[in-house]
C-alpha cells in the first residue's frame, strides 16, 4: 500500500504536477499486483549485469554536422540554449 | 494490379518489370485513402512517396544500380527517426519534433531504396498494448473495427495487414511486436537483443527492447532481417552476426528439432480457442518432424511484475529529458521559474506515461529498490537463467503469442492489470534478450490468433525456420477490410 503522500513526494521530485485524481488509485493498483516478486524467492539470487568493455567503444572524435542544431530549438540566444530562472 | 503481394513478391517483379514501382505506390496510397478513416494506423504521410517510386521506375528503365528493396513501401513505427521528418512518439510533447538524422535502420533501407509511405501509430512512447494510449486516438483492427490491434506497434500491424504498406518497422519492449501481430494476423519478430541496432529509436526501455519487422510472411521477415541486422558503432549493444544470411535455407524444416511447450504460458486465464489453436500448431510441428514435450519456467509467473517494474525504471529516467528545452511543446520560458516550467511541459505527457513515470521514480527509490526494483532484477537472473537451462535441452520453445483473444476498444483501459496480463507470454524473450516470432495461426470468432516461437540468443536463422514451416501449414482467410 502506497500513500498518496508518497506518490506526491515521487512526482515533485520528477517535476510532475499531479492532476488526475484517479492517479493514486491506479499506481497503488499497480503496484500491489507488484507484490507478487515477495513471493518469487529470489532472496539469494545475484544480480548479474552485462557488461561491455569500454575498448569496443567507438573511437572518441569530433564529427562536423552541416547543420546548426541549435537552430532547432524553440528558444536559444547565440550558442545557448535559454532557460527559465532556477533561483 | 494486386498489392496483396509479400515484400520478396513485390522486389521480384519490379526487378523484372512485371510492375511498376510507381503505379504500386499510387494503388498503395489509394487504398491507404480508402481504409484510413476506418483504422487510423498512420500518424502522417511521406508526400514525396510517389516521386521517389518513378525515381526507383526510372533508374530500372536507365539499369542503374538498384538497391534491394526496389522502392517497397515500408510503413515505420513513430518512435523511429527519420531525418527531416516529424517523429511524434505518438505524443504531444513531441508534436512538433523534426528528427535531425535518420535511425541506423532507416540509413540501412534508404540505402536499399525502400521508400517509407509513412509514420504508423503507437501507444505513446511505446507504453501500452492496444494503442488507445496514442495521444492521437487508436488505431482499430481491421479484423474488426471495434477491437484493439494490439500494441504498441499496432499502426504497424494494421498497416500490414489493412495492405497500407508491405512491410513495417516496429518495436519490442514486451511484445509490443509480437502483440499486434497476432491481433491483426501478420507475422512480427523480435529478434536476439543487440542484433538490430537501437541508434535512432526513441529510448523507453533500452536494456530490453529492440527493433522489429512486422510482415505478411516469415520470409519477408528474414529478408528484412538481413537488411536491417549487424552491428553498428552509434550502438554498442549491437551484435556482430558476420553478415549472416537469414533467409539462405528458410525451407530447410524442423525435422527433429526438440520444442518445449511452456506450460505457465497455457495455463491459467487461456482463451479455450487460443488453447486449442496451439494444441492444433504442436500437433503440426510434430507432423512435420519435430518432437514437442511440456516444460516449465517458473519463474514466468513473476515476468510481468519483473518487466513493469524493470521498464518504469528506464522510463522515468529517458523520460527525464523531455522537459520542454531540448524537445517538447512549445512555450516561453519569460515568467516561469524552472521546476513550475517543466511541470508544466510535463503536462503534455498523457496519462499512461505519467503514471509510469510515476512508478519509475518510486520502484528504484531509497527505501523501496529492495522490495520492487532489485527483486525485479533478481526474477530476470533466474529466469535467463532457466531459459538457458531449457535451451540445453530444446531447440525452441513454444507458447500462444498472446493467451486470449483480441478485445473490444475500451474494454481493459481502465483495469491497469488487466492490461498487465496481456503481456504474459512475451514478456519472457524480453527480460532474457532471445529472439522470438509470433506467426499467424488462426481465426476465432472472426479474431486472429498468433501462435509464438521462442530460440536461443543468436539463433535467429534456427527461428525463421521453424516458423516458415509451421506458417507454411496454415492457410486463413483474407482480412475482411
Amino acid at each position: 500500500m502506497v500513500t498518496q503522500k508518497e506518490i506526491q513526494h515521487v512526482a515533485k521530485l520528477m517535476k510532475i504536477e499531479l492532476i488526475d485524481p484517479s492517479i493514486y488509485e491506479r499506481v497503488d493498483k499497480m503496484l500491489g499486483y507488484f507484490d507478487i516478486l515477495d513471493s518469487a524467492g529470489v532472496e539469494s539470487e545475484e544480480i548479474i549485469f552485462r557488461e561491455i568493455p569500454i575498448t569496443n567503444l567507438r573511437e572518441d572524435k569530433y564529427i562536423p554536422y552541416n547543420e546548426k542544431l541549435i537552430e532547432k530549438l524553440n528558444h536559444y540566444k547565440g550558442t545557448y540554449v535559454r532557460a527559465p530562472k532556477m533561483v | 494490379m494486386d498489392i496483396k503481394i509479400s515484400a520478396l513478391q513485390f522486389t521480384r517483379e519490379v526487378k523484372s518489370g512485371n510492375l511498376s514501382a510507381e503505379e504500386f505506390m499510387a494503388k498503395t496510397l489509394e487504398q491507404i485513402q480508402k481504409v484510413e478513416e476506418k483504422l487510423h494506423a498512420f500518424l502522417s504521410l511521406n508526400d514525396n512517396a510517389l516521386k521517389q517510386a518513378k525515381e526507383i521506375d526510372k533508374k530500372i528503365k536507365l539499369g542503374q544500380k538498384i538497391g534491394k528493396c526496389f522502392g517497397m513501401p515500408i510503413s515505420i513505427k513513430d518512435n523511429i527517426c527519420i531525418k527531416d521528418t516529424k517523429t511524434t512518439c505518438a505524443s504531444k510533447m513531441l508534436e512538433n519534433f523534426v528528427a535531425p538524422y535518420d535511425a541506423t535502420v532507416i540509413t540501412k533501407l534508404k540505402q536499399q531504396d525502400a521508400i517509407f509511405v509513412g509514420k504508423v501509430n503507437l501507444d505513446e512512447f511505446a507504453m501500452g498494448l492496444t494503442t488507445e494510449f496514442s495521444a492521437y486516438g487508436p488505431s482499430r483492427n481491421p479484423w474488426n473495427t471495434d477491437y484493439v490491434p494490439g500494441g504498441s506497434s499496432g499502426g504497424s500491424a494494421v498497416s500490414v495487414s489493412a495492405f497500407e504498406c508491405v512491410a513495417s518497422l516496429g518495436s519490442d519492449t514486451g511484445g509490443s511486436v509480437r502483440n499486434p501481430a497476432s491481433f491483426c494476423s501478420t507475422v512480427g519478430y523480435k529478434p536476439t537483443y543487440g542484433l538490430i541496432s537501437r541508434y535512432g529509436l526513441i529510448s523507453y526501455a533500452n536494456s530490453i527492447e529492440q527493433i522489429g519487422p512486422l510482415t505478411r510472411t516469415v520470409e519477408d521477415t528474414a529478408f528484412m532481417l538481413n537488411l536491417i541486422s549487424g552491428i553498428d558503432s552509434n550502438d554498442d549493444t549491437t551484435v556482430d552476426n558476420h553478415g549472416e544470411d537469414y533467409l539462405k535455407n528458410i525451407d530447410s524444416g524442423i525435422e527433429g528439432k526438440k520444442i518445449g511447450i511452456i506450460k505457465e504460458m497455457i495455463g491459467d486465464g487461456i482463451d479455450p480457442a487460443v488453447l486449442s489453436a496451439t494444441k492444433d500448431a504442436i500437433s503440426k510441428l510434430e507432423g512435420l518432424g519435430a518432437k514437442c514435450e511440456e516444460m516449465s519456467l517458473d519463474m514466468v509467473k513473476y515476468s510481468v511484475a519483473a518487466y513493469y517494474t524493470i521498464t518504469a525504471t528506464e522510463a522515468g529516467s529517458n523520460l527525464a529529458r523531455y522537459d520542454n528545452l531540448r524537445y517538447g511543446y512549445d512555450f516561453s520560458v519569460e515568467g516561469y521559474e524552472f521546476n513550475s516550467y517543466i511541470e508544466k511541459a510535463r503536462k503534455k505527457l498523457g496519462p499512461e506515461v505519467t503514471r509510469r513515470m510515476i512508478l519509475g521514480g518510486f520502484v528504484p527509490s531509497a527505501g523501496h529498490a529492495g522490495k520492487y526494483f532489485l527483486k525485479a532484477l533478481k526474477v530476470k537472473n533466474k529466469l535467463t537463467r532457466q531459459i538457458n537451462d531449457a535451451f540445453k535441452k530444446f531447440d525452441l520453445l513454444i507458447a500462444p503469442t498472446v493467451p486470449i483473444l483480441p478485445f473490444k476498444i475500451g474494454e481493459k483501459i481502465d483495469d491497469p492489470v488487466a492490461l498487465f496480463l496481456v503481456d504474459i507470454n512475451t514478456v519472457t524473450a524480453n527480460l532474457t534478450g532471445k529472439p522470438a516470432i509470433s506467426i499467424p495461426f488462426a481465426i476465432s470468432h472472426g479474431l486472429p490468433i498468433g501462435i509464438q516461437l521462442i530460440a536461443n540468443s543468436m539463433d535467429d536463422k534456427l527461428l525463421l525456420q521453424a516458423a516458415h514451416a509451421l506458417e507454411k501449414t496454415v492457410k486463413l482467410p483474407e482480412v475482411p477490410i
